[in-house]
């Protein structure tokens, strides 16, 4: 399956760096599109690439005066919904519709969620170092629970529970910074 | 379990779906939620996003820890990518992501990673499995989609089975097997219960499994330990108590015996009749057994007549198809039909297992000893390597699949290393002057225990190596290193360091698993010659 015949030689080449150079641009994009049906971030990554495989073979169907993201998105809810298709544990979650529905109002909260999330970094800064040091560790490094729970000391639910905490203050910080901003426009 | 927003549960529910821990209870309880309640439908929102920011914004991180700027493509960059190569990169340590992401050779890169995104999954981080049962047996299963399509061998999560025409048996870790002939729906609950929504099945539950569930949308049937026939179709449903005994409830009805010997048949309208049990009308699925192995006959018979006309191949330097091994003899025979073919080689060790098919003999590894010798005279423009193997586990860094002595200018070692991948080390000129080509993980925990059919081609001519798995391209790779290549003494599952001056203590670097067909040519085979090749050795008749 690995290239596309209809393509050959430069052309192919040429068609397989414009495909890339667009999706490696919308990628974030589309991960978080996919995250936010799908939020544990392994499963979200294995739903993206299952999804660049297929915008690569649906390439050609592209209409290049249109932007990428949307079009990629709507690949990315149906292999998101496929996923899940064959996981009871999400289709609990999303069943109902639900999935449909987080993707709609997700796009209407978009601004709300921005304006939030600009925060985000400022916010990061202010967590004591052993916090900071977590979540760098699990978000950005990808170190597995077991490693981080081990380094610390801690028990592995006692890590989560620590992470979930974590971003409760960050959600926190957030807010209050949401809060000042309004106060002082 | 129902939640309320805000709460304690809620907050809880919401990481646990965030780090994949969520319980089923807790997923069913958010959807309630989250379906009625807008105000807890967009905090849900807002925290999920928080989350996904995290995980894919890498300048929050670069900023707040002062890393090194960190390519933000997680899914497709460097924790994917194929590394070529484990020597020093060119160039400073800072990874420019778009010259590097447009370059010719990533594209290829790239998609060859992408194609092996399947593959990922089951080597997946952390050592835990969802998985309720497995696909035991299959004969001409045609699936309603390739997306539905499961190999013999593999574990099932729970989820839905659909299928289109053929019979498949599925084997629950309760011990439990449902043989289901399409056109069928079933979903595979937990190890100890399933669900027909069509289809006809029989199912053997013994002792140990007793209590096993069935569930249809008319009738739920509880067994008692015994062999039952069901036939869903639309609106009814029909089951026939052939060993043993059942409990059943038809909706709203009290639970209710059947015994052997009796079926129960409820119609569109709820109305219930006894009637005698009919093995007759399940008699296509009490054949699985003998058409399974009818049809694996057929494919180890079609398999030996591709065989003998891919023996008569002059680029093939050497073929050992392990059909002939004698315990008490050492030697393995080299099949391929031209004069200019290697010698046979010798067995050192190793046990004498069943190979792909039964009756099929393949060579066990098992111990540091264990090995093939051969010797293969030549130099080479290009060579293919392809392997039958079945491995058992990834005990070593590297495990050996088929190494030259030492490390010879020109030579190659071709070895899984322990996290799944494959890898080709191609020597240069001299002895540190190696080129290591790694695919990506590509042997996991759910290729354990299956056979798989590796491949990787040194194509001096165009100058790349390419790795295969099962037929498809797994990665792609340049290769810096001119024709010619050598092969000289070399070992099948293990290595030898051959003469190397104050020999430092090596690793162990024997192979775990068993090995039934190693194929050696001069020549790159193509994409098609591969895939071609594993569908003549695929062991099972499925799809």
């Amino acid at each position: 399956m690995p290239f596309d015949p209809k393509h050959s030689g430069a052309d192919q080449a040429a068609a397989q760096q414009r495909f890339l150079s667009l999706f490696l641009r919308s990628e974030r994009e589309v991960f978080r599109y996919v995250a936010a049906l799908v939020p544990n971030v392994a499963d979200a990554e294995d739903i993206v690439q299952q999804t660049a495989l297929t915008l690569w073979e649906k390439f050609d169907s592209y209409d290049p005066t249109q932007p990428f993201t949307p079009w990629a998105c709507r690949f990315a809810l149906n292999k998101a919904l496929h996923w899940i298709e064959r996981r009871q544990r999400w289709q609990g979650l999303l069943a109902g519709g639900l999935a449909e529905e987080l993707a709609n109002r997700r796009e209407e909260l978009r601004p709300e969620l921005e304006r939030r999330l600009r925060h985000l970094d400022a916010c990061l800064n202010k967590l004591p170092p052993e916090h900071l040091k977590l979540v760098e560790g699990y978000y950005h490094r990808r170190t597995g629970i077991e490693a981080l729970a081990g380094g610390s000391g801690r028990t592995v639910e006692a890590t989560y529970k620590m992470l979930q905490r974590v971003r409760h203050s960050l959600r926190a910080c957030i807010e209050t910074a949401v809060r000042q901003e309004g106060a002082s426009p | 379990m129902s939640l309320l927003f805000p709460s304690q549960e809620f907050d809880e529910a919401v990481a646990a779906v965030c780090h994949g821990q969520a319980s089923d209870e807790q997923a069913r309880a958010l959807n309630e939620l989250l379906r009625v309640d807008a105000a807890a439908r967009d905090e849900y929102l807002l925290r999920v996003e928080l989350h996904t920011r995290l995980a894919s914004d890498a300048e929050l991180f670069a900023a707040a820890a002062g890393a090194a700027a960190y390519p933000d493509l997680k899914a497709l960059g460097s924790a994917r990518a194929p590394n070529t190569v484990a020597l020093p990169q060119r160039g400073s340590g800072r990874r420019p992501v778009v010259n590097w992401a447009i370059g010719l050779a990533a594209c290829f890169l790239i998609l060859a990673a992408l194609s092996v995104a399947w593959f990922k999954r089951s080597s997946s981080r952390k050592l835990t499995s969802m998985a309720v049962a497995m696909l035991s047996q299959a004969v001409s299963p045609r699936w309603n989609s390739r997306a539905d399509a499961r190999a013999v061998g593999t574990a099932l999560e729970p989820g839905w089975l659909r299928l289109k025409s053929g019979l498949v048996q599925a084997t629950f870790y309760s011990g439990t097997r449902l043989v289901v002939e399409g056109p069928a729906q079933v979903r595979l609950v937990s190890p100890g219960e399933a669900f027909c929504e069509a289809g006809r099945i029989v199912a053997v539950v013994p002792a140990q499994a007793r209590g096993f569930r069935m569930g249809t949308p008319q009738i739920k049937v509880t067994d008692l330990g015994t062999e039952f026939g069901l036939d869903v179709k639309r609106g009814s449903a029909e089951v026939h108590v052939f060993k043993g005994e059942v409990v059943y409830q038809a909706e709203a009805a009290t639970k209710q015996n059947l015994k052997q010997g009796k079926a129960i048949v409820v119609d569109s309208d709820g109305v219930e009749r006894q009637v005698s049990a009919d093995p007759a009308a399940f008699a296509s699925l009490f054949g699985l057994e003998r058409k399974w192995l009818a049809a694996l006959d057929q494919r180890y018979k079609d398999w030996r007549t591709a065989s003998a006309r891919r023996n008569l191949d002059p680029s093939l330097l050497a073929h050992f198809d392990f059909e002939d091994i004698v315990p008490s003899e050492w030697t393995l025979h080299n099949v391929a039909s031209w004069v200019s073919r290697a010698p046979d080689a010798t067995i050192v060790g190793c046990q004498v297992t069943e190979g792909r098919w039964p009756g099929k003999r393949a060579l066990e590894y098992r111990s540091m000893s264990d090995r093939v010798r051969l010797n293969v005279p030549g130099e080479f423009q290009a060579l293919t390597l392809a392997v039958w193997v079945n491995v058992k586990g990834l005990d070593r860094q590297f495990n050996s699949l088929f190494m030259c002595d030492g490390f010879d200018p020109g030579t190659l070692h071709w070895q899984i290393r322990n996290n799944g991948a494959l890898d080709l080390g191609v020597q240069g000129p001299r002895a540190t002057d190696v080129q290591i080509f790694a695919s990506p993980p590509v042997v996991g925990l759910n290729q354990f225990g299956q056979w798989l059919y590796l491949a990787t081609v040194v194509d001096g001519k165009r100058r790349r190596v390419i790795h295969y798995v099962n037929g498809t391209v797994v990665s792609q790779h340049e290769l810096k290193h001119p024709p010619p290549y050598r092969v000289g003494t070399a070992e099948l599952g293990n290595w030898n360091p051959g003469e190397i001056p104050d020999k430092p203590p090596f690793l162990i670097r024997h192979f775990s698993g068993a090995m039934d067909e190693f194929a050696l040519f001069n020549r790159a085979l193509s994409d098609a010659e591969i895939r071609a090749l594993y569908f003549e050795g695929k062991p099972q008749p499925d799809n």
